[in-house]
């Protein structure tokens, strides 16, 4: 067999071929110029091999198709189980079906314990982008989520931990009936078991009591109606507005969420309702970026019982970040954050000073300024135009310091 | 390291070559008998003597493309030496890369506004036959009813006549500059009107292939600006000829196509891109926006290289209006980010005081703030580093060469709707090209023109003065003279002429008379308004039967 010299070693060859032919050449060794250059052509002619990718390139290319074009097969997963569950990888497997739904089964493991698998399809994009449905189910266990009681006037030391099992299963559809608007609907079984919590607290049976902890020691199975409208600024509307969801330095979303929580039970039924206001404002062309977020979630009705792993919650990596996950938690809740941006590169980083308020109540009546938990902080983001894939902050509440590792955006 | 048999003998042949060539320089200096010159230097044309039909298509990967130039360029190491593709009076020879245009040839404002359009644009009915695969831009390949070829792109959603005029625009002028380009027309196109072959294929996020239905063309036009009555503007690119091997690199050459000695980062009208880049905010160097094809040529297959796709230029690309930065910085540059990060975005560049107009289909274009020397692409080819002040005197002589007229036909080819939009886009060009003038043209020694009669009387002139755009040297010029020995190199003096504010010597008693003989003059500025005009430009001139010839330039030495 023959053997080829490596494609280095052959432009090596190509170019002091070339620049022999360059040189001033004795009198008798070519009669012009042209023939000059004929004779390193013709010697050229005799090593000509195909372009070929180098090693690095054929790196490349193989990490670009398996993160960029995702096609079908194998794909590793850095992902959340669950707020709180810490640092967490995992893998999966995606297979087209028909021209654009994928078919993806995929499991994800925390340094905590927290576990999920699920399985589903989801097809964006269609009728001319205006539909996209997602079916899914799964199976998801969080070993050592923190409790610390109702309201505001709680302390960081009542903490215990629950752990649930959570089997769900899920259809949601997207409609965009023009780009700028954005209206999903989804019908979701949720069936929950809790247990004792694992980790270095107390487990939440040994702190509270179902009056502190309303639930306490139900596992509930619910079906649940989501409804969105949200007023969705992107630049695919022809307005040069917000970017994309996971990045944006400019425009803004507006939307309103409502959940009717159906226990099969009829003992744990709510209603809940949330409010989410993003605007990003840009300073001198973008050099630096106010963003803003403010978030309202309540249960609607005084009379419903809501178990409290469901209530409506402050504190976690964006929420109030100087704080654990969920360290709020009551029928109500309010968050306000700021964020003053600027951006070292733009195609890759953001760093942000944020402040962030938030507070929880039995009612929204019952907000007072007063009682607003805040936090300050620094955060570093590496993004892309469409996402933020590491966010790491360093934020400080009243009760210290907080390290956030996060793969999306704040808000 | 270890080496594998195969790259063992390909050393060997390496070493080989490399000792033909210093034994071949050892007699050539032995015997006294290197020769500068040829009798057909200086060469007007690149030969292509070989066969290029076995050229293979090969399509570079965007990432990798960009990687490698942001953080793996080697031309950042290298010294800055001299354009390897040069004649031997400092030209670029027309090739299958470059045609010398403006500046050369007798352009008119008419020639600029037909640019490289060679006939009419596409005839009747369009019948697509494969959605676009490459670029940002909305758009598919089609066949009209006389059966040519069309790539049809349109202008992005909310951006009326950005993308569209911004490439007929740029088309005329990188034409004009000698790029080979493709011919485009700007056309109106109702979805009524358009059929579907039944050979298209679609490729949906699947990726499996399968025949192209209407509802697909719905999605290609869903991404396209729709006008008011419903139809969309775009467009059409001819076809070109040839077997189609996708794009070039900025370095190193083809090793499937034997006519490609020099490395592309030292073909100079690559290094100009920097120059011209400057120009027309041309942000988007990537080997994507290239196309080689292999052409027929006097019964061989020639590889030519297409600037393919000049759409990244002005203030508006295939998504809407450029970043801010966008030709001021690289997409990665550590200096500026550091310093950002540092004083939380309080370390301030020029870009963020420029203002723009509100003008849709120009962008973010403008002239103000603009400094060719500053002015930066998304990614640094290695061409773009390894470009010297030589390099850009050249290219900056030919975007001088435009007249206002000029300027302003080519801009007409957009078709904007809104004259104040045109009128805008031809003023900013017009002042980019002046401060590419006063940035590029004093830089070195810029004395050009240079002819020598037969009453031995030495005319040249000089490009920046004539431009208007540096003084005179307040001690006007000198001049060496030599008789000059083609043979053996080396240079007999004949006499000093000089400190005369005219741009014309007359040469020293004793030169040489007979047919062949060589004369080589250095011309230099004294007390001039840029240093770099005490560096004399060599000239050599060859004695013939109808007088003397000019054989060769050298503006700046090999090595820098």
């Amino acid at each position: 067999m023959k053997h080829r010299p490596p494609m280095k070693v052959r432009w090596l060859l190509a170019g002091a071929l070339a620049l022999l032919a360059a040189m001033p050449m004795p009198a008798a060794a070519q009669d012009s110029r042209t023939d000059t250059i004929a004779a390193a052509q013709a010697e050229k002619a005799q090593h000509l091999v195909p372009p070929h990718p180098s090693r690095a390139e054929q790196i490349v290319v193989r990490l670009t198709r398996g993160f960029l074009e995702v096609p079908s097969g194998f794909y590793p997963l850095i992902d959340s189980v669950y707020s709180g569950g810490g640092f967490t990888l995992g893998a999966g497997y995606r297979h087209y079906v028909g021209d654009r739904a994928i078919g993806f089964f995929q499991g994800l493991y925390s340094i905590k314990n927290y576990k999920l698998v699920e399985a589903g399809i989801n097809s964006p994009g269609l009728a001319g982008g205006r539909l996209g449905y997602r079916v899914n189910f799964g199976w998801r266990d969080a070993t050592q989520v923190g409790y610390y009681g109702l309201g505001m006037d709680t302390s960081y030391d009542d903490r215990a931990n629950f752990r649930f099992d959570e089997t769900f299963g899920d259809v949601e559809a997207t409609f965009r009936p023009v780009p700028w608007s954005v209206f999903t609907g989804a019908v979701t079984y949720d069936g929950y078991d809790t247990k004792s919590g694992e980790g270095g607290h107390p487990s939440i049976e040994e702190e509270y009591t179902s009056a502190t902890a309303p639930g306490l020691g139900a596992d509930p199975n619910y079906i649940r109606l989501t409804a969105t409208a949200g007023i969705d600024l992107r630049p695919t509307s022809g307005i040069d507005y917000r970017p994309s969801a996971g990045y944006a330095r400019r425009g803004g979303y507006y939307g309103v969420k409502y959940q009717n929580w159906a226990d099969l039970d009829d003992t744990y039924s709510f209603d809940q309702m949330d409010v989410d206001l993003i605007q990003h404002i840009p300073i001198l062309k973008e050099t630096w970026v106010l963003s803003l977020h403010g978030r309202l979630q309540s249960v609607l009705n005084d009379d419903d019982t809501v178990p409290y792993f469901l209530m409506p919650s402050v504190g976690s990596g964006s929420t109030l970040r100087g704080y654990s996950s969920r360290r709020f938690r009551d029928r109500s809740s309010v968050l306000m954050q700021a964020e003053w941006r600027w951006i070292p590169n733009r195609t890759g980083l953001d760093v942000a000073l944020f402040y962030d308020a938030g507070q929880v109540a039995s009612d929204p009546s019952d907000f007072a300024t007063r009682d607003l938990e805040t936090d300050v902080g620094i955060g570093v983001r590496f993004h892309g135009p469409a996402a933020t894939p590491l966010r790491i902050e360093l934020a400080k509440g009243s009760e210290g310091w907080n390290l956030v590792f996060a793969g999306t955006a704040a808000f | 390291m270890r080496l594998t048999r195969s790259s063992r003998s390909a050393s060997t042949l390496l070493v080989f070559a490399c000792a033909i060539a210093f034994v071949a320089t050892a007699i050539g200096t032995l015997a006294g008998g290197t020769r500068k010159f040829f009798d057909d230097d200086p060469i007007p044309r690149e030969p292509e003597t070989q066969d290029a039909s076995g050229a293979t298509p090969y399509d570079i990967n965007l990432i990798w493309d960009l990687s490698y130039n942001l953080f793996a360029n080697p031309a950042r190491n290298q010294p800055k030496i001299r354009a390897k593709n040069l004649n031997t009076i400092d030209e670029v020879a027309d090739s299958s890369w470059f045609v010398n245009r403006i500046l050369s040839q007798p352009l008119n404002v008419e020639d600029v506004g037909r640019g490289p359009v060679t006939g009419p644009g596409p005839a009747g009915r369009l019948t697509i036959i494969a959605p676009k695969s490459a670029g940002a831009a909305p758009g598919f390949l089609a066949r009209d009813e006389r059966g040519s070829l069309w790539f049809v792109s349109f202008d992005a959603k909310g951006q009326p006549e950005g993308a569209t005029s911004v490439i007929m625009v740029a088309n005329k002028l990188f034409w004009a500059l000698g790029y080979w380009q493709v011919e485009n027309h700007l056309i109106v196109i109702r979805p009524d009107e358009l059929a579907i072959a039944d050979t298209a294929k679609w490729k949906p996020p699947s990726g499996k292939r399968r025949r192209m239905h209407r509802s697909d063309l719905a999605e290609v036009l869903r991404r396209a600006h729709r006008r008011a009555d419903g139809s969309y503007r775009a467009v059409a690119a001819r076809g070109l000829p040839g077997k189609i091997l996708e794009g070039f690199q900025y370095y190193g050459t083809r090793p499937d196509d034997p006519n490609d000695l020099v490395p592309h980062e030292h073909r100079r009208e690559l290094r100009a891109l920097k120059v011209f880049g400057a120009w027309t905010n041309l942000v988007d160097m990537k080997a994507g926006n290239t196309l080689d094809t292999v052409v027929q040529e006097n019964g061989r297959g020639i590889v030519r290289h297409y600037l393919q796709d000049v759409g990244s230029t002005f203030g508006i690309g295939a998504n809407g209006p450029r970043d801010y930065d966008e030709g001021w910085e690289h997409l990665y540059e550590g200096d500026p980010m550091w310093k950002r990060l540092v004083s939380a975005g309080f370390y301030l560049r020029p870009w963020q005081k420029a203002d723009y107009p509100d003008y849709p289909a120009v962008g973010r274009f403008e002239a103000e703030q603009f400094d060719p020397r500053e002015w930066k692409p998304r990614v640094p080819t290695a061409a773009f580093l390894m470009s010297r002040a030589d390099d850009e005197f050249w290219a900056a002589r030919r975007v001088m060469a435009f007249s206002d007229e000029m300027i302003r036909a080519a801009v007409r080819a957009g078709g904007f709707s809104d004259p104040a939009a045109e009128k805008y886009l031809g003023d900013v060009l017009l002042e980019r090209r002046d401060k590419i003038g006063k940035a590029f043209l004093p830089a070195v020694n810029p004395l050009v023109d240079f002819a020598l009669d037969d009453a031995g009387v030495l005319t040249f002139d000089n490009a920046a003065v004539r431009a208007g755009v540096a003084e005179a040297p307040r001690a006007g010029y000198q001049a060496s003279w030599f008789a000059f020995d083609n043979a053996t190199g080396q240079a007999r003096p004949i006499g000093e002429t000089g400190r005369s504010p005219a741009l014309r010597f007359q040469a020293p008693a004793g030169l040489p008379g007979e047919t062949g003989a060589y004369v080589k003059v250095q011309v230099s500025a004294i007390d001039p308004p840029d240093p770099s005009w005490t560096t004399p430009v060599e000239v050599y001139f060859r004695r013939q039967a109808g007088g003397w010839k000019l054989v060769g330039l050298e503006r700046l030495p090999d090595a820098l």
